[in-house]
């Protein structure tokens, strides 16, 4: 039992304690046999537990792991272990300091000798005597005798007869009253009380009643004012939102037709801005434009050109055969110089009719055959007639421009020679 | 819902809103996008557009002849506008844009650049973000009237076009004096306008192509393409005369180019006249609302009108009448509000004098909700005034108004029984300027967007520039 307790409650605590039921210390020498039908002797265990080795003094939360207390503890094994070799020590200590006697000289040998008075004769046989002796038998334990003490005082008795001492019935009358009449008022209090707790109950419930009849006269009248509320509320919101529908109708309609009318003009201005900004143009216009004109300029251009380098060649003619005359007048001495040649020149076109002989019929011909054919080149193009005949008479304007450009250039050309 | 019995009436503030908002104007531009890109999922293009919300960005094409001054002039106008600048050299300078590399290779071989691929140089430089968030300036470009129609068939539209002009002479002697920073790229002349620093004229370089011989060419050729490009914008055209120092000719482009143009937008006029005694606030009202046929609304008159016709303001207003005090503000906006929340005030329009008199009378007007749209300050200096007030008479007889010097009386007659009205006298006109002066400049403050004229003139001229101040949308101010 005491190991359990202490089972239970080392590891807990990490203490140890030690209980033991108080019990008679057995007498260490035993008198009688150990009979049958007593119960076995409890082990022994140490009685004090100031020496005893499971007991841990001191510091009781580190745990000691110390070896079993069967074991012998490695600390006391060490002890005896020094005692040991202190034992050995002292031992050897003391053989040293014992002093001896001086070894035997050489040659010599010691020898024991009796120096006592008496001398003893040293036999190996040792004298013995044999004695014996014997304990008393064991006896069994007698039981134990009865204990009764000795008597000790005097014995007295006495007796009362009937009517000796008083009369049971008189004396019990007002006894009986009381108690009859206790019980009874006890018993009237207890009605009385009952009644009236009865009466409360009844007036309890006849105010229960009524007050669940307000109650609900009081619940049906607070339903009533609530749905007046609520009815009431409902139809506020009803017409309110019938009113912010129609207040936003109206804005609706009128922000519509508002936009409707603000925006009116817009189609018409954004086409009008972007016909203004470029983007939206005459076709036909811009076709003409960009199409047409160039290529008519180019082909103005070109055919000034032609006219130009025509008109350069017939120059060139022009000089080629003067030239030739002048030289053929030069030849013939007595001739006078060609006063014609000089004055010719300031009409190119009297000149190429005067010139126009027979020899350079052809040449001039050709020549103009050239322009001429240039000019058809560009008269079969346009196969309008309009075209042509506007193309035509810009072609005569611009030969007639030539031809006051062509007398500048031959004035140069003379005045360069 | 009855025509009858609930008459609807489409709320003034939807009127004030369109106009405050220019949503007209939001409208036709985008549907001016939409028509020129079609694009095929309108809506998210619409949205990208109205986020975009570059209706006021400034468009701006400067042309001019060379030595005009159209760089330097453009540049101001970028700086000032804080837009983009945007030139041939420019454009095939871009780095990014392979494009520009094929136009300098371009460029490097012909010496010019194609039509095609300058127009497309430009198309795609204003697409890119800070041309679509901070507007463009193109300087010298079209060059030709080619270019001209190609730029405007793909969809870029100018709002301003400057075209400065000047006689060759000075032109050509002006080119003779141009010089070149070539750090910063900025124009300088040494005449006109030399730089004060002296490291920047240290570095001043003489560009070339500066001699009369050439300068003369290229004005050739700009004045043979000139005349073509110019019928291309018609409407949006200013030209500009370059002989003027180049501070003016700034001046004039900026308030050029900081004028919106007419638009379609319906427009009721809401007309503020503000002026001193003698200004001619309620001739020019009256010839207003004869010729627009807008409400005039004299406030005094009002007040008169009320007390005449026993209304209930009436009797509250005659004491003060009689007393000649002034009239409380409650009292007059209760009467001025009733006026201008009248049907035929709100479809026609009104001009309104001789109300807001200080700064509390023009924030009670404004939190009214009634918010002129047009405000006129008249100036006329003090002798004008006295002039034309003193000398004001009333023939008793007949009834007629005359003025001693601007509608003298016909006989000696009528003159010798001409009287004058007492509230005509000095004293109390100088009285009554004075109360004037005092709260001009508050008000003045006040509206912003006010447009001062010179009174002193006859009244048709005033007139005129009333009108145009009305018809002509309010010009944007940068801050």
């Amino acid at each position: 039992v005491a190991s359990r307790l202490s089972g239970r409650t080392s590891p807990a605590m990490g203490t140890y304690t030690y209980t033991s039921r108080p019990r008679a210390l057995p007498c260490q020498r035993r008198r009688y046999r150990d009979s049958l039908t007593q119960p076995a002797e409890e082990p022994i265990h140490y009685g004090n537990i100031m020496y005893d080795r499971r007991v841990i003094r001191g510091n009781t939360y580190a745990v000691q792991t110390g070896p079993l207390p069967g074991q012998p503890d490695p600390i006391e094994i060490q002890r005896q272990q020094q005692a040991k070799r202190r034992a050995l020590a002292r031992k050897r200590a003391q053989e040293q300091l014992r002093p001896r006697t001086p070894e035997p000289v050489e040659g010599r040998k010691h020898v024991d000798v009796q120096t006592e008075i008496y001398l003893e004769e040293i036999a190996d046989r040792i004298i013995e005597v044999d004695m014996e002796c014997q304990t008393d038998a064991f006896l069994d334990r007698p039981p134990t005798p009865l204990f009764i003490p000795a008597k000790t005082g005097k014995d007295v008795a006495t007796q009362i007869l009937e009517g000796e001492l008083f009369d049971f019935d008189l004396e019990v009358k007002p006894m009986l009253e009381v108690l009859v009449g206790k019980t009874i008022e006890q018993s009237l209090l207890e009605v009385m009380e009952e009644e009236e707790l009865a009466n409360l109950r009844a007036t309890q419930y006849a105010y229960e009643e009524l007050r669940n009849v307000e109650l609900a006269e009081v619940q049906r009248l607070e339903e009533q004012e609530r749905r007046h509320r609520e009815e009431k509320e409902r139809r506020k919101q009803q017409q309110w939102e019938v009113v912010y529908k129609h207040n936003e109708t109206s804005q609706k309609v009128a922000a519509r037709v508002f936009a409707q009318r603000y925006l009116a003009d817009l189609l018409p201005s954004v086409f009008g801005s972007l016909r203004d900004g470029g983007y939206f143009f005459d076709p036909i216009e811009r076709d003409i434009e960009i199409g047409f004109l160039p290529w008519l300029m180019n082909e103005v251009d070109k055919t000034m050109e032609y006219n130009m380098v025509g008109r350069t060649v017939l120059d060139m003619l022009i000089r080629e055969v003067v030239e030739k005359r002048l030289a053929m007048y030069e030849h013939k001495e007595d001739q006078p110089p060609f006063v014609q040649s000089e004055d010719g020149f300031s009409g190119p076109r009297a000149m190429r009719e005067s010139l126009m002989g027979d020899e350079f019929h052809e040449q001039s011909a050709s020549q103009s055959q050239r322009v001429l054919q240039a000019r058809d080149s560009l008269q079969r193009t346009p196969s309008n007639r309009r075209y042509m005949e506007n193309v035509s008479s810009q072609e005569r304007k611009l030969t007639e421009e030539e031809d006051d450009e062509q007398t500048e250039r031959n004035i140069s050309g003379r005045e360069l020679l | 819902m009855d025509a009858t019995t609930a008459p609807h009436h489409i709320p003034p503030e939807m009127p004030q809103y369109g106009e405050e908002r220019h949503v007209f104007e939001l409208m036709q531009n985008m549907l001016e996008q939409l028509l020129i890109y079609q694009p095929k999922d309108p809506i998210p293009f619409m949205i990208t557009h109205l986020q975009q919300d570059n209706d006021n960005v400034p468009k701006i094409v400067i042309l001019g002849p060379p030595a005009s001054g159209k760089t330097t002039i453009a540049m101001w106008l970028c700086k000032h506008l804080s837009s983009n600048l945007l030139t041939m050299d420019n454009l095939m300078a871009q780095k990014f844009s392979s494009l520009a590399a094929v136009a300098r290779e371009h460029y490097q071989k012909m010496k010019k650049l194609s039509n095609t691929l300058l127009v497309r140089l430009i198309q795609e430089r204003l697409r890119e973000e800070d041309c679509i968030r901070r507007g463009w300036i193109l300087d010298g470009i079209p060059a030709t009237r080619e270019q001209a129609l190609m730029i405007q068939t793909i969809g870029i539209t100018p709002r301003h076009v400057i075209a400065l002009s000047a006689p060759d002479t000075v032109l050509i002697e002006r080119n003779l004096g141009k010089r070149i920073d070539p750090q910063t790229g900025e124009i300088y002349h040494t005449t006109f306008d030399w730089p004060p620093e002296s490291e920047i004229q240290n570095r001043l370089v003489v560009p070339g192509g500066i001699s009369e011989l050439e300068t003369a060419q290229k004005l050739l050729e700009y004045h043979r393409n000139i005349i073509r490009i110019l019928p291309a914008y018609p409407k949006i055209l200013k030209v500009i005369n370059a002989d003027q120092p180049c501070v003016d000719v700034f001046y004039q482009a900026l308030t050029y180019v900081q004028t919106n143009h007419r638009s379609n937008a319906p427009f009721t006029p809401r007309v503020l006249l503000f002026g001193p005694m003698g200004s001619g606030k309620s001739l020019q009202a009256a010839l207003l609302a004869q010729k627009y046929g807008l409400v005039n609304v004299h406030c005094g008159q009002l007040l008169k009108e009320a007390v005449a016709g026993e209304s209930k303001f009436g009797e509250l207003i005659q004491p003060y009448f009689q007393k000649e005090m002034a009239v409380p503000d409650s009292i007059i906006m209760k009467v001025l509000s009733q006026r201008l929340s009248q049907q035929d005030c709100i479809q026609r329009g009104w001009v309104l004098h001789g109300f807001p008199k200080d700064l509390d009378q023009a924030h009670m007007l404004n939190s009214l909700g009634y918010q002129p749209n047009r405000v006129f300050f008249l100036n006329v200096p003090f002798d004008s005034v006295i002039e034309r007030l003193t000398l004001r008479r009333l023939d008793p007889v007949t009834g007629e108004r005359y003025h001693l010097m601007y509608k003298p009386p016909p006989t000696l007659e009528i003159q010798a029984r001409l009287l004058q009205n007492p509230k005509d006298t000095e004293e109390q006109i100088k009285l009554k300027l004075d109360l004037f002066y005092r709260n001009f400049l508050e008000l003045e403050e006040f509206y912003r967007q006010a447009t001062t004229i010179n009174a002193d003139q006859d009244p048709y001229t005033v007139f005129e520039y009333i009108e145009s101040g009305i018809i002509n949308p309010l010009p944007k101010k940068v801050p």
